[in-house]
């Protein structure tokens, strides 16, 4: 993803015109810059127009990362020096600061050619002189053509090798799907590890081809012939092949999701089918709960992308309707069942809205019956990751609320005459109503309550009448029944709100309230809405599914970018070496070193944001870390920044990761400092506090109790409304557009969010930003281990370590390193080897074990050596393992873990410690 | 002399396509066009033609019925029928005439075959 | 639903996806070659209706303007397959297929003409490989272009006269890249055929089962 440049990244362009740009480009520019279309942005102030931005469309058009373009003038693009009439019109148009379109043959990085549309215009500051320039580019290539068949085939090669690297890339990462390959001709199927882990086959075999059979003798017997249809299709020539099934492996039954594509040959005969497999054992359960809550909820719901003439709607949404049932609907159809008086169901159309909830009520006329009803949506706006606004919410039928409150009116006005003029009418609403009704004294006692009563919360009339609402209120929910109460009796109008009610038999019921004061008592009207609660928690999480779907595309771009500065960079090396040519060799490296540097940067941001990184939690002294930084941070903030340190008498000591804790306030400061840009003061504070549960109700895992709280207050701009509520959403936040909101924000909120933890942000438009860490307080002394001495590595002297390691590359590596140092290693891949060796009687200084192997685990494996080694210090390696995450209960004593990525020197220094401290402990372990 | 091929189709497109097609693989080819099997005969009769390339739906009669006729008329001549239509019937029936089989949509690629193979039939000293 | 009526089994409902999947990828390869561009398919739908619920089907997706090349078939089964497009797509479509074989002005002129064509080579190319996979021949009638929205369409496509007859509706969305072109390839088949048609496709599980493995 490339950003607008950052300082942290590109410290060459100044923080000054990054903001400039921003208040000039404004919005238009963010909405370009997450589209497809490719852009770039010069600076105009400085001669031959050097690149400030591009975009990743113009990354993926031109296949130039962003840092290989920054700095340099477009021309780079072009393959030949020769003048050219196009030239020469660009020339003149910039030379008056015209406007200009022209057509250009350029190259890509992989030195294909092809013809690109370029429109230039120059953005003028506000006094009316040239500041920037900005092109889109198009690649327009099949224009210049002339052979339609060689096009495309072109056109197809591409995709398809770009389809295949991010599947290979998004396998990788994720470690989720399977990939297999059936050749048609030769009926072998090969397949991956993972294939093979889910169908339940030996990876060894599987990678070296099966008969086709297998790939039909795991699967469920009920979906076995079925998808014996759907292969033989895709085997004589269908191109899309989709199914999801059961597979059962030792009796146990998993679901997945096959999708494949038939590739043919030249004569267009199918020639391989292909394609990937995924568990969807959980999604299937959450998508099966969901459905089952919906249609018995009777709640639709839908998704509608601004700018579309159709919305993606549930089954649900369509009886609600009296449509028949289809995934996708046209907006006109939808709103056109509206009546004309009341809102439209799918608004938003031309997008402008773009965050925050809605939620309206209308009446439709159902297409099939032709009946009037009353249904409610509530929805949230979201931007898209592709841009553009979503608008995802539910409907639902309220018409017997409506009625309900209709009656209510009408009640409300009868009671006020009299009594006993009660008509039949009216008591049988009264009995009847599903709905909760009751007349409330100015004392806030229930003086009067209908049978719903009785039905929905088990008590019964007596017990109800005098009590007052307040008591029959969930513990938690009792304050906001009290202040409504309170405003109510106040004379305040109607207000409307949701509640637990407390049952007879003590389960909480969501109520959702309709209250009306009128002559000095108060009516009610309640409908119990727990289902639809749930329901709005299980969209929810549906939602975050699809986020991380998202997510799962854009990091595969990023990685492909980064792998192909790797390779790329590797394989120019190689070539180098093959020629004895050793002159930039080093270049070369130094670009790898970076791409790789890049790509771990990156999965240690995914880390923090999924809460999943390994952190080394343990009692700290907040002010003793404040105090070790503050010069550090002086250094960051420059002169025109003042530093205030403020930390409070007797503070406890906090429960984190002083690394993690470190760079996460080093984060808000740099953010701070963007956000102040005319100087200002940054406070860092330090207090006691208490939060309750309330104060927590948005932390995943913090709990009621006693916190230190880390203050990070800045004198800056500010944000606006709409950019605080996104500032911890990483699409968001990985997109800084200019001010205040860094980078960091979505790491420092994972981070906290892992450590048990809370994080709040107060920030209002031109009076600064306050940020407010909460880390759970320790009960005792702050840990007294001293700073880890960081030594170099020391050669060893000839101790054995068993290194246990599937991946070929990293043992590879593990390996040389052990031997350059003069250590003896032993190498295995999993348990098959390991286990022999760990319980024969050869003599081992040190375990070093990958944690996630494809059998038994690392943690497992140190288990069986220490059984008959007790002592036998293990060093794990992990790039991320769940288990791993909170280190101090995953290791025992002796045990420590080092995470991948790691630097050569950094394994040396480690082994080297470990073995040294061992060394100074006792005897080793035979 | 001068090789002449008729294009027999009731679309202008196609007869545009094929006509392309053609005229990339062989442009010294004079090129004829009739919309139907009617219009195909008329031509033949007025002017000599080498080679027929014949769609297989049209309205009125069916290409493979001309294919036929033309077949009894000239046993030498080379005929192709070009249709999307690539049912097995249609392939042998074509076959069966000792007419190409050619899978619309024509490309170069597809025709080459058969205008190449004409080229040299027709090159061969006659008879 | 009283307009669904369900006579496949599961099964055969499958294979007849199948058969369209393959019928549809090899008219998307045509396609493919007279535009000279990807285009994209979606999994088949398939539905067994009556006759109004087909119409219901289309006119709850589409609102606008349609135009569609039609063409009948007749052989063991028979019915009547669709190109259709939104009518705003139909210039594009040609100017997709006739590409530099034709000036802009040539191409407008002759826009029924191409549609047509097109039409013809998708369609044929779709129930021809449907017919050799199922080894029955088919007899297909000319091309035609009809207009108009989702239920004009419809109503005149009254394959057969007798009323409230039920029949198998099957569509596939397209979408061809880089133009801004999307539709559907869509089947209607009467119920006589429609048996006719489960004994074959019963015969075609047992063929293409046999020798996939
Ligand atoms: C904002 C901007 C974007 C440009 N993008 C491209 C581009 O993508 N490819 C290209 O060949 N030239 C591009 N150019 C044009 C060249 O940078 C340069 O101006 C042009 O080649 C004429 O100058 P020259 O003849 O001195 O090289 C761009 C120029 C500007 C100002």
């Amino acid at each position: 993803m490339s950003d607008i440049p950052t300082p942290e990244r590109h410290p060459d362009i100044p923080s000054r015109r990054r903001q400039e740009l921003a208040a000039l480009g404004g919005p238009w520019l963010e909405a370009l810059t997450a589209s497809a279309v490719a852009i770039v942005l010069t600076d105009a102030l400085l001669p031959d127009d050097p690149i400030l931005h591009v975009n990743p469309a113009f990354e993926a058009l031109t296949g130039y990362p962003a840092a290989e373009a920054l700095g340099r003038n477009c021309r780079f693009l072009q393959p030949e020096p020769a003048e050219t009439e196009a030239r020469a019109r660009i020339r003149e148009a910039l030379a008056t600061d015209a406007p200009v379109t022209a057509d250009l043959l350029n190259r890509r990085r992989d030195g294909e050619r092809f013809w690109n549309r370029i429109s230039i215009a120059t953005i003028r500051d506000g006094h009316g002189a040239p500041a920037f320039r900005l092109a889109t580019q198009a690649d327009v290539s099949s224009e210049y053509a002339d052979d339609p068949a060689a096009r495309e085939l072109r056109a197809s090669r591409r995709s398809l090798a770009e389809v295949q690297e991010r599947l290979r890339v998004v396998q990788s990462v994720a470690g989720a799907a399977g990939a297999w390959e059936w050749d048609i001709a030769s009926k072998r199927l090969v397949a991956d590890a993972r294939f093979a882990s889910i169908y339940g086959l030996d990876a060894a075999t599987a990678a070296s081809g099966l008969p086709t059979a297998a790939f039909f003798a795991a699967v469920h017997e009920e979906d076995r012939m079925r998808l014996r249809i759907a292969v033989a299709g895709a085997l004589h020539g269908a191109e899309v092949f989709a199914r999801d099934y059961r597979v059962v492996v030792d009796g146990e039954i998993r679901w997945v999701a096959a999708r494949g594509r038939t590739y043919l040959d030249a004569a267009e005969r199918p020639l391989r089918f292909a394609g990937v497999l995924t568990d969807i054992t959980d999604q299937r359960k959450v998508e099966e709960r969901l459905h089952i809550a919906q249609t018995a909820g009777e709640v639709g719901s839908f998704e509608y992308v601004a700018g579309y003439g159709t919305a993606e709607v549930s089954e649900q949404f369509c009886r609600l309707l009296g449509l028949r049932p289809a995934q996708s609907l046209p907006v006109r159809t939808i709103n056109a069942l509206v009546h004309p008086e009341d809102p439209a169901l799918i608004q938003n159309r031309d997008g402008r809205i773009s965050s925050g909830t809605a939620s309206h009520e209308f009446r439709i006329t159902r297409a099939d019956t032709g009946e009037e009803r009353w249904l409610a949506s509530r929805g949230e706006y979201r931007a898209g990751l592709a841009g553009g606004t979503i608008f995802t919410g539910v409907i639902y039928d309220i018409t017997t609320t409506k009625r309900s409150e209709a009656a209510l009116r009408l009640l409300t006005e009868k009671l006020e005459e009299r009594v006993e003029e009660r008509t039949q009418e009216r008591d049988r609403l009264w009995n009847l109503s599903r709905d909760l009704l009751n007349v409330i004294g100015p004392d806030g006692r229930l003086r009067a309550v209908n049978p719903a009563w009785t039905r929905l919360l088990g008590h019964d009339e007596a017990e109800l009448i005098g009590t007052s609402i307040e008591a029959l209120t969930h513990p938690e929910d009792a304050a906001t029944a009290r202040s409504h109460l309170a405003h109510l009796l106040h004379g305040e109008a109607i207000a409307e709100f949701d509640i637990r009610m407390r049952t007879k038999g003590g389960d909480p019921r969501w109520v959702s309230w309709t209250v009306v004061p009128e002559g000095g008592a108060i009516y009610g009207i309640g409908r119990d809405v727990t289902q639809r609660k749930l329901l709005e928690d299980q969209l929810r999480q549906s939602q975050k599914m699809e986020a991380v779907g998202q997510l799962t595309g854009g990091i595969a771009h990023d990685f492909n970018n980064m792998l192909t500065g790797i390779l790329g960079g590797i394989d120019m090396v190689r070539r180098r070496v093959s020629q004895g040519r050793l002159d930039d060799v080093d270049r070369f490296l130094e670009a790898a070193m970076q791409s790789g540097q890049r790509a771990a940067a990156l999965t240690h941001r995914l880390l923090a944001f999924s809460r999943r990184q390994t952190l080394d939690s343990r009692p700290l002294d907040v002010a003793v870390l404040v105090r070790s930084i503050e010069d550090l941070l002086r250094r960051t903030l420059g002169e025109q920044i003042e530093l205030v340190i403020d930390m409070g008498p007797d503070l406890w000591s906090a429960v984190a990761d002083d690394n993690q804790l470190e760079s996460a306030i080093l984060n808000l400061a740099i953010n701070s400092r963007d956000a102040m840009p005319d100087g200002g003061r940054l406070t860092i504070g330090g207090r006691n506090v208490h939060l309750s549960a309330t104060d927590l109700a948005h932390s995943d895992r913090g709990e009621a109790g006693d916190y230190v709280e880390i203050r990070v207050a800045d004198t800056g701009l500010g944000m606006p409304a709409d950019v605080l509520a996104k500032a911890f959403d990483p699409f968001y936040t990985t997109k800084p557009q200019g001010q205040g909101t860094g980078l960091g924000l979505s790491m420092v909120y994972g981070f906290i969010q892992q450590s048990r933890g809370d994080v709040m942000i107060e920030s209002r438009e031109g009076s600064g930003t306050t940020i407010r860490l909460f880390l759970p307080r320790h009960h005792g002394a702050p840990d007294e281990t001293p700073a880890k001495p960081r030594a170099a590595a020391l050669p060893g002297t000839g101790e054995t370590v068993l290194v246990i390691e599937d991946d070929p590359a990293v043992r590879l590596l593990v390996l040389q390193v052990l031997q350059e140092l003069g250590y003896r290693a032993i190498e295995t891949a999993d348990e098959r080897d390991a286990v022999p060796i760990l319980q024969s009687a050869r003599h081992l200084d040190l375990l070093i074990s990958d944690v996630g192997l494809p059998g038994m685990s690392g943690r497992r494996l140190a288990e069986i050596a220490r059984a008959s080694r007790p002592g036998l210090p293990v060093l794990f390696m992990t790039g991320y393992a769940r288990e791993a995450a909170d280190q101090a209960q995953f290791l025992d004593a002796g045990m420590e873990i080092i995470t991948k990525p790691f630097a050569v020197d950094e394994l040396g220094q480690r082994v080297n410690r470990i073995l040294r401290t061992k060394g100074m402990a006792g005897p080793s372990s035979e | 002399m001068e090789t002449t091929v008729l294009i027999v189709d009731d679309s202008k497109l196609a007869r545009i396509v094929v006509g392309k097609v053609v005229a990339a693989l062989q442009p010294d080819w004079q090129r004829l066009e009739a919309g139907n099997a009617d219009e195909a005969v008329a031509v033949i009769a007025a002017k000599p033609v080498d080679v027929v390339i014949i769609d297989f739906n049209m309205p009125g009669r069916d290409g493979l019925d001309l294919a036929e006729e033309l077949r009894g008329r000239f046993p030498a001549m080379p005929i192709a029928v070009a249709t999307a239509n690539i049912q097995d019937e249609i392939v042998d029936r074509a076959r069966a005439a000792n007419a190409t089989f050619i899978a619309k949509p024509v490309t170069e690629e597809g025709a080459r075959g058969f205008i190449s193979g004409a080229a040299l039939r027709l090159r061969a000293p006659r008879p | 639903m009283s307009d669904h009526v369900v006579p496949l089994e599961e099964m055969e409902r499958d294979a007849l996806t199948e058969l369209v999947n393959i019928g549809v990828s090899r008219a998307a390869a045509s396609l493919r070659k007279m535009a000279g561009q990807q285009v994209l398919l979606s999994v088949p739908s398939l539905e067994v209706v009556t006759r109004g619920g087909a119409a219901t089907l289309i006119r709850e997706r589409e609102s606008g303007d349609l135009v569609a090349v039609r063409q009948d078939f007749e052989g063991v089964f028979s019915g009547r397959a669709l190109l259709i497009f939104p009518e705003s797509n139909s210039m594009a479509l040609v100017r997709a297929v006739a590409g530099s074989a034709l000036s802009d002005a040539e191409a407008a002129e002759m826009e029924d003409e191409a549609l047509t064509e097109t039409g013809n080579v998708v369609l044929n190319s779709c129930l021809a490989t449907m017919a050799n996979m199922l080894q029955r021949p088919l007899t297909m009638s000319l091309p035609q272009v009809v207009r108009g929205n989702g239920v004009g369409l419809f109503e005149l496509m009254q394959v057969s006269t007798e009323e409230g007859g039920v029949v198998l509706f099957l569509y596939i969305n397209f979408a061809i890249n880089d133009r801004d072109i999307r539709g559907y390839i869509a089947m209607l088949m009467d119920l006589p055929s429609l048996q006719a048609l489960r004994l074959l496709i019963t015969e075609f599980i047992r063929r293409v089962i046999g020798d996939e493995v």
